[in-house]
C-alpha cells in the first residue's frame, strides 16, 4: 500500500522553551489507516497534527505528504488537500449548513450547483434529511449535530487525508459514543487516511488501527490497540491505559480505579418531587444524598421516595436518607469491595467516601463484574488448561 | 405653544435658509463620517494584524475624545487651520474616530478562535480570512461603532458654526444673537430630527447587514 504520510525526524521547538514540543517524530502512515495520537496534555500530539497542515511550521526534520516533501506545497493548497476537524467545531456561524459543508469547494472555485449537490449527498450519507438541514444555520443545531456537519465538511472535497483534533472531545459521553460509531461506519465506506488526536484511551482503543502513544514530545509506543493492551511498552504506557490493567489481581486493583465517578447525587435540601424527577430523568433507582460540601449524608431508594411523596410529605430528602451499612474508601482493594458486596445480600451499590466523608464515587455489582469478566477472559487466554476444557465442551 | 408657532412661522418665512443650513449640516456630518470610516477601519484592521499598533492608535483616538469638543474647534484655529468648513471637518473627523476604531477592533478580535482555526486549517488565505470570516462576523459590532460615532457627530456638528462652518448651528447662534428663541428652535429641531434619523437608519442598517445565522 502507498504511504500517505512519512514523518522523518520531525521536530518542533518553540523559541524561548527549553525542551522541544515534538522531538524526532518518525512514523509511516499507510493509505486508509486511522492513526490515533494519544498522550497526556503537553505531549506534543496536537503540535504534531498541526505540523501536517502547516498551521505550525516544523523546526527540523521533514514530512512527506503523498510522496512530496511538505515544503514543496503552498501552505494554503496543502490545507485544501486535507480535511480538518477540530474540537471547537468552528462552523462559520454566518453561513448555512450547505455553505459550511462545501466551504473548501467554494474556496477552490467549484460552482454552486455542484456544491449543493455534494452537500445533499453528504447529508444523506449520514442520514440527515437534506431538505431540513441545508438552509439552516449552525446555531440552530445541537453540539452533536454541529460536529456531524464538521466531519462532513472535512469530507466534502474528498481529501485523501483527514486531520482530526479531539473531534468528539467537547461532546457529552452519550453523544461522543454515537458520533464515534457513526464515524467508524463512515470510515468503512470512505477509507480515508486519518490522523486522530485524543486524550481518551477508550476512544483510541475503539477507533484506531494503530495507536501512537506520546510523552514529552516523543513517541513511547506505536502499536495496534490489542498489542498495546497486551504488551504495554513500559510503566508509563501501562499506567496510561490504567483501567485496562486486567492482568492484575482483584487484590491489586483499588476501588478508586474501578469505581464509577460522577454518580447521580441530590442535594440534602432538595424536595421529594425533585428526587422523583431526578430518578426518572437519570433512570436510577437510588440517589446519593450529599450536602453542599459534597459530604455524603446517606442514600434514598425510589421506593422510599415514592412512598413518602404519595403520603403527601413535604420534607426534604435528607429526612429519609439512610446511611448504608457499608461504605468503601478509594484505596480499599477491589477484593474488599467484592467481599462487602457479597456480605450484604441485597446490596446493589456501595458509596466510596474519602477520609472526610466526601463522596468520591460508587461501586456497583456491574463495575465489579466487569473486572471479574476481564480477569477471567485473560485467565482463559493465558491458561492452556482452561482453553482445552473449552474445546472439550 | 406660541414659541412653536413662531418657529413654524420662521420655517415658512425662510424655507431656503433653513434648508440651506440643513444641507450644510448634512455635509458637515457626511464628509467627516465618511473620512473617519475610511481612515479608522483599515487602520484598525492593520492593528489587529500588527498588535503593537493598537495601543498608539486607540490611545490617540481616546486622547482626542478627552478634549472638549469646543476646545477642539478652537484648537483647529490655534494650529493655524483658520476658520471655515475645512477645519470643522477635520475636527469632526478626529472626534468620530474613537468609537469606530474601538468597535472594529473589538469586533474582529472577538471572532471565535475555533472558527478562525477551522477556517485557516481549511485553507483560507489571509485576505479570505478577513473578507469571508472576520469582517462578516464583526460587521454588526463595527456598524454599532459607526452608529455611535454618527450620533455624536450630528450633535457636535452644530458647534462647527462657531468657527464659521455654517450649518444648523449657524441658525442657533443667530437666534441667540437676536434673543429669538424661535430661531434657536428652528436650528435645534432639524438637528434633533437629523440625529434621530441617523440613529434609526444605522439601526436599520445594523439589522440588515447582520447575517441571518447571527441573529436572535
Amino acid at each position: 500500500m502507498a504511504k500517505m504520510l512519512e514523518f522523518r525526524q520531525l521536530s518542533k521547538k518553540y523559541p524561548g522553551t527549553v525542551s522541544p514540543a515534538v522531538d524526532n517524530f518518525n512514523l509511516d502512515v499507510e493509505q486508509g489507516e486511522l492513526i490515533v495520537l494519544i498522550g497526556p496534555s503537553g505531549c506534543g500530539k496536537t503540535t504534531t497534527l498541526r505540523m501536517i497542515n502547516r498551521l505550525i511550521e516544523p523546526s527540523s526534520g521533514t514530512l512527506i505528504v503523498e510522496g512530496r516533501d511538505y515544503r514543496t506545497y503552498n501552505a494554503v493548497d496543502l490545507r485544501r488537500r486535507l480535511g480538518y476537524v477540530i474540537q471547537r467545531i468552528g462552523l462559520l456561524p454566518h453561513l448555512t449548513i450547505a455553505e459550511n459543508i462545501t466551504f473548501v469547494l467554494k474556496l477552490s472555485g467549484v460552482d454552486r450547483t455542484s456544491r449543493q449537490k455534494r452537500a445533499i449527498e453528504l447529508l444523506e450519507m449520514v442520514g440527515l434529511e437534506p431538505a431540513e438541514y441545508l438552509d439552516r444555520y449552525p446555531k440552530e443545531l445541537s453540539g452533536g449535530q454541529q460536529q456531524r456537519i464538521g466531519v462532513l465538511r472535512a469530507l466534502a472535497h474528498d481529501p485523501d487525508i483527514i486531520l482530526m483534533d479531539e473531534p468528539f472531545g467537547a461532546l457529552d459521553p452519550l453523544m461522543r459514543e454515537q458520533l464515534q460509531e457513526e464515524f467508524k461506519r463512515l470510515q468503512q465506506n470512505v477509507a480515508k487516511t486519518i490522523i486522530f488526536v485524543t486524550h481518551d484511551m477508550d476512544e483510541a482503543l475503539s477507533m484506531a488501527d494503530r495507536i501512537v502513544l506520546m510523552r514529552d514530545g516523543g513517541i513511547v509506543q506505536v502499536a495496534e490497540p490489542e498489542e498495546i493492551l497486551r504488551h504495554p511498552a513500559d510503566e508509563f504506557v501501562a499506567s496510561f491505559i490504567g483501567r485496562f490493567r486486567v492482568l492484575r489481581q482483584a487484590s491489586e486493583v483499588s476501588v478508586g480505579e474501578v469505581m464509577l465517578t460522577g454518580p447521580v447525587t441530590i442535594g440534602a435540601h432538595q424536595g421529594l418531587a425533585q428526587a422523583m424527577e431526578l430518578m426518572r430523568r437519570r433512570r436510577v433507582n437510588t440517589l446519593l444524598v450529599r450536602d453542599t460540601t459534597k459530604t455524603f449524608i446517606g442514600m434514598v431508594s425510589q421506593a422510599s421516595v415514592r412512598h413518602h411523596f404519595e403520603a403527601g410529605e413535604t420534607f426534604k430528602v435528607s429526612m429519609i436518607a439512610e446511611m448504608p451499612q457499608k461504605t468503601l474508601k478509594p484505596d480499599d482493594t477491589a477484593l474488599t469491595a467484592m467481599h462487602q458486596m457479597l456480605e450484604g445480600n441485597d446490596l446493589e451499590l456501595i458509596p466510596v467516601l474519602n477520609d472526610d466523608g466526601k463522596l468520591m464515587g460508587l461501586i456497583t455489582r456491574g463495575s465489579l463484574v466487569g473486572l471479574l469478566g476481564d480477569a477471567l477472559r485473560v485467565a482463559a487466554e493465558v491458561d492452556p488448561s482452561s482453553r482445552s476444557s473449552e474445546g472439550a465442551s | 405653544m406660541t414659541l412653536l408657532s413662531h418657529t413654524w412661522q420662521f420655517f415658512m418665512a425662510h424655507p431656503s435658509q433653513v434648508w440651506r443650513a440643513t444641507v450644510q449640516q448634512l455635509y458637515l456630518v457626511a464628509i467627516p463620517m465618511a473620512l473617519a470610516i475610511v481612515l479608522a477601519i483599515p487602520l484598525t484592521i492593520l492593528s489587529t494584524r500588527i498588535r503593537w499598533l493598537y495601543g498608539p492608535v486607540i490611545g490617540f483616538a481616546n486622547g482626542l475624545q478627552t478634549i472638549p469638543s469646543l476646545a477642539l474647534l478652537a484648537l483647529m484655529i490655534a494650529i493655524g487651520m483658520g476658520i471655515g468648513t475645512f477645519p470643522a471637518i477635520v475636527a469632526l473627523l478626529l472626534y468620530a474616530l474613537m468609537p469606530i476604531i474601538r468597535n472594529t477592533y473589538v469586533g474582529i478580535m472577538g471572532v471565535d478562535d475555533g472558527v478562525k482555526d477551522a477556517a485557516r486549517g481549511m485553507g483560507v488565505t489571509t485576505w479570505q480570512m478577513l473578507w469571508i470570516v472576520e469582517l462578516p462576523l464583526a460587521l454588526r459590532v463595527i456598524i454599532a461603532g459607526i452608529r455611535s460615532a454618527l450620533v455624536t457627530t450630528i450633535g457636535f456638528a452644530t458647534l462647527a458654526a462657531l468657527i464659521g462652518a455654517g450649518g444648523l448651528g449657524q441658525l442657533i447662534m443667530e437666534g441667540m444673537g437676536m434673543a429669538s428663541n424661535s430661531i434657536v428652535l428652528a436650528g435645534t429641531i432639524p438637528a434633533i430630527i437629523l440625529a434621530f434619523l441617523g440613529d434609526a437608519i444605522m439601526g436599520k442598517l445594523e439589522n440588515v447587514l447582520t447575517p441571518r445565522g447571527l441573529k436572535g
